[in-house]
Order: structure tokens, then sequence, then C-alpha cells
């Protein structure tokens, strides 16, 4: 094992009832990698980032995690999963609780965790809408939203399911820059399902691709266009 | 029309919002007696012209003390709202399917059905009873009135809030107080401040009658004008007063609401 290695899958294999999604996958994250898993609708990107966060059960072989940090791993969710009666700076802040004790989050959030949060917001394009109610954001805000909440939660592993998806060019790029430069900074991993080819190749270290024609197989390859 | 539904007989066609409206009807039509009155020879028309007459112009020297009857309506049927919201804050977990075990769901619930079963009038003639004439009356019978209902729909509210947000920061680690204080809490808070409004509203109405009873608050005014003789035109002040209140109660309570709907349904 490789001593920046964050997360090892190793022969993964994924069904839903009879059908096989991922067979014999074997892969590592390392620190500050960025890793794209590129697949058609209904391949199993999702089932395989839940399971790696532990929430899908595996037909076959294990997750190893070696972070050593008080929340290994964070994930994006494709449905936001947002409080949507609350205010943007709050949904934000709630990544940072497991932080505090419940006593201190009861009254609000210490000012260098708002500070943070702000910083962040700005920078996704949300700093004027921070205390506006969640629900009356529009798609791509709230999915900004999700992506800066986890980010301040400071998972070692972050997995991110399609969290460009409902973004224009604009922010889907500035997004996954802030995503790769988080892998970066934190000596964290990303692994993030994309669909968009452009998207892959400029930002991923790494790609875990489903084979085009045998859907139970997954490639894992590295991505010549950054390793430049 | 399909020629099919032609061969079918009457009663096929039915269904169940179609037997219980032949069902209404029958109702109507078998209770008719009903409107025989007492069977004496009375003049109707000429009564009711009589008695109007006798409510303008409403008599304004009272307003002074209207005015104070009714801010004793409004304290009672603010502090029964208050105090209720907070018992089936408490209540209504137990009355949840998603947060408690069956048996207990079941013992909340009855206990709920049996004090919405009683109306508020008979809530307060019990508190008279227990604690006298005064508003005290009618905070106790008000509150336990409010708590049968608020606490079911608190229940439902419970039942129906998306846990997702909860869940998710559950995931990234909080407590289960911080997951419920900002993942859940903040989709129920609305909801439940919206069926405040609306018991604080239903409230000032009840609280206007029970004082008929002796449970305080404008009602006594109204019993004491109603039973002396040629006071209707006080009545009518009285009357008067409470419309433009509980109109403009329920003018501001409806703003509110449809602000929070707004805000919930979002722009999506």
């Amino acid at each position: 094992m490789e001593e920046n290695c964050l997360i090892e899958g190793q022969n993964l294999s994924l069904r839903i009832g009879e059908r096989w999604l991922v067979r014999d996958l074997s892969f590592s994250a390392n620190k500050g990698e960025f890793i794209a898993l590129v697949g058609s609708s209904g391949s199993g990107k999702t089932t395989l980032l839940r399971a790696l966060s532990g929430d899908t059960p595996l037909a076959n072989g294990q997750v190893i995690t070696h972070a050593d940090c008080p929340l290994p791993v964070g994930m994006i969710h494709q449905d936001l999963q947002l409080a949507e009666g609350s205010t943007a700076i709050k949904n934000a802040l709630s990544g940072c609780l497991y932080r505090h004790s419940s006593l201190k989050t009861f009254f609000g959030f210490p000012d260098e965790e708002k500070n943070r949060a702000v910083t962040l917001l700005q920078k996704l394009g949300l700093g004027q809408k921070l205390n506006q109610w969640t629900s009356t954001l529009s798609r791509g805000e709230r999915q900004r939203l999700a992506i800066a909440r986890t980010l301040l939660a400071q998972p070692s592993i972050l997995l991110a399911d399609e969290p460009v998806a409902s973004l224009d060019g604009k922010w889907a790029g500035e997004t996954l820059n802030t995503l790769k430069e988080y892998a970066k900074d934190q000596k964290a991993c990303v692994l993030c399902s994309l669909h968009d080819l452009d998207q892959v190749d400029q930002f991923a270290d790494t790609i875990i691709q489903v084979d085009p024609v045998n859907h139970e197989k997954w490639e894992v390859k590295c991505n010549p266009s950054t390793k430049a | 029309m399909n020629p099919e539904m032609n061969k079918m007989p009457w009663y096929n066609r039915l269904d169940l919002p179609g037997v219980t409206f032949i069902l209404f009807l029958l109702l109507a039509a078998s209770s008719l007696p009903a409107l025989e009155g007492s069977g004496r020879d009375l003049d109707y028309w000429g009564n009711f012209l009589r008695f109007t007459d006798q409510f303008f112009p409403p008599d304004w020297s009272i307003l002074g003390q209207t005015m104070e009857g009714l801010w004793e309506t409004i304290q009672i049927a603010g502090i029964s709202t208050f105090l209720a919201s907070l018992f089936s804050l408490f209540l209504s977990l137990g009355a949840a399917r998603t947060i408690s075990p069956r048996w207990l769901v079941f013992m909340t619930r009855m206990v709920l059905n049996i004090i919405r079963t009683i109306p508020s009038l008979l809530w307060a003639i019990l508190a008279v009873v227990l604690v006298g004439s005064n508003s005290l009356a009618g905070v106790i019978a008000l509150s336990l009135y409010s708590t049968g209902y608020l606490a079911k729909f608190f229940s439902e509210a419970f039942e129906s809030a998306d846990l997702k947000a909860q869940k998710a920061l559950r995931s990234l680690g909080s407590s289960r107080w911080q997951a419920f204080q900002y993942g859940l809490w903040p989709n129920l808070r609305p909801v439940i401040w919206s069926h405040c409004l609306w018991m604080l509203e239903y409230n000032v109405r009840s609280a206007s009658i029970i004082g008929y009873v002796g449970a305080g608050g404008i009602g006594l005014h109204l019993k004491l004008y109603a039973e002396s003789a040629e006071s209707w035109n006080k009545f009518s002040l009285v009357l008067l007063c409470m419309l433009v209140i509980v109109t403009l109660l329920d003018f501001t309570g409806e703003k509110v609401r449809k602000s929070i709907r707004e805000k919930l349904e979002g722009v999506n």
C-alpha cells in the first residue's frame, strides 16, 4: 500500500437483484488525487459511491479507508439533501456541526466557522444569498450549497455524485476547480461521477470508467492530460 | 357515452362519492320536520325586523369597556395557544408513527381524540366548575381544547417531514440533537408556526364565546347585553368590535401563511 493512500477498493463487486453493476474492481485513491467515475446513466456510479461511503452493502470485495481524521468520508448526494426551510448560510455551516458540541451549536456557530463558510459561499457565487431560504434558491444554487456544506465538513475522502449536473459551463468549471483545489490543499481525495468527457479530461487525475462492451467491468486508468 | 355504459345497471355506475352524496340527500330530506319550529303562529319576519332595528345604531358609549373585554379575550387566546403549542410539541412526538412505538402512538392518539371530542364550551364549563368564573378557566379550557388539535397537526407534520437533510447531517458526523435542530426542525418550523397562527385565530373566536359560561373575556359582556332589556345596541357594538378584530387576525394570519407557503414552495 502506498503511504499516501486514503481509500482502497479491493475486488469490489456490486449488484442489484440479479444484475451485476460492478465486478472485481480494484483501485486506490491517494492524497490530493481527483478521480472521475465515468459511465452512462444506470451504469452503477451512484451505487459504487454509496458502497464506498458504506451506505450500500458490497456483493464481494472490501473497502479499506486509511484516513486518520474525525470525519473520514463525506458525500455530496445527487438529491442534495438540504434543509429547505433553513437559510443558505445555516445549511452550509451544518457541515461543521461535528466539530462542536450540541450545546455550543444550539446558540449558533463560532465566528471562524462563519467566516470560512462565507468565504466559500462567495467563491461558489452564493455571497448575495447567504440569508435566503434554501427552498427559494435555484437548483444550480442549491447544488453549489450542498457542495459547500460537504467541503466545510472537511472529509479526507470526498465522494461527489454528479456534483455539477445542474450547473452551467462557467459554474461547473469553477466548482470542479474548487473540488480539485480542496483535494490538493487538504491532502484529501475526491471521487466524483461525471458525464462531460471534457470536464473529465480537464480535471481528473485518474479515471474509473465502465467498459463499453462488458458493462460489469470497470477500467482504471491515468488521465494523460493532467499527468503532464 | 360508451354504449357499453348504457347496458350497465344504474347502481354499477355509483362509486363511493356517489353513494355518500345520495345518502346526504336522503338525510336532508328526512330532516325537513326540523324546519317546523314551535308550531305557533309567529310573525317571523316582523320579529326579525324589530330585532335588527334595536341593533342600530350601536351604542358607542361602551367602547372602552368593550375594548377591555376584547383585550382579555385576546390575552386568553394568546396564552392558551402558547401553552397548547408547548404541550403539543411533546405530545406530537408520542403521536407520530415515524418517531414513537406503536403502543405509544395508539395511547397518545386516543387521549388526543378524547380531548377533541369535547367542545371548547364544555371544557369551559368544566374549568369554571374547577377554578371559578374567571379568565383562568378560559385559559385552561382553550389550552386543553387546542392541544387536542395542535398535537394532531404537529404529529402529521413530523410524519410527513423530509428526513433526508437530517440523515445527511448524521452521515457528516453531527449528533442526533444537531441533526434534528439543523436538518429536520428548519423544515418543520414553518409548518408548525402556520398551524399555531391558525389556532390563535380560532382561539380568539372561541375565547369570545366561552365567556358566556363564565370563562372570562368578551363573552360575558355579550351574555349580559343579551339578557338585559333594551341592550341590543350594546350587543351590536360588541359584535362589531369582534368582527373587526377577527377580520384583522384572519387577514394577518393569511398573509403570514401565504408568505410561508411561497417560501417553502420556492422558485423551482
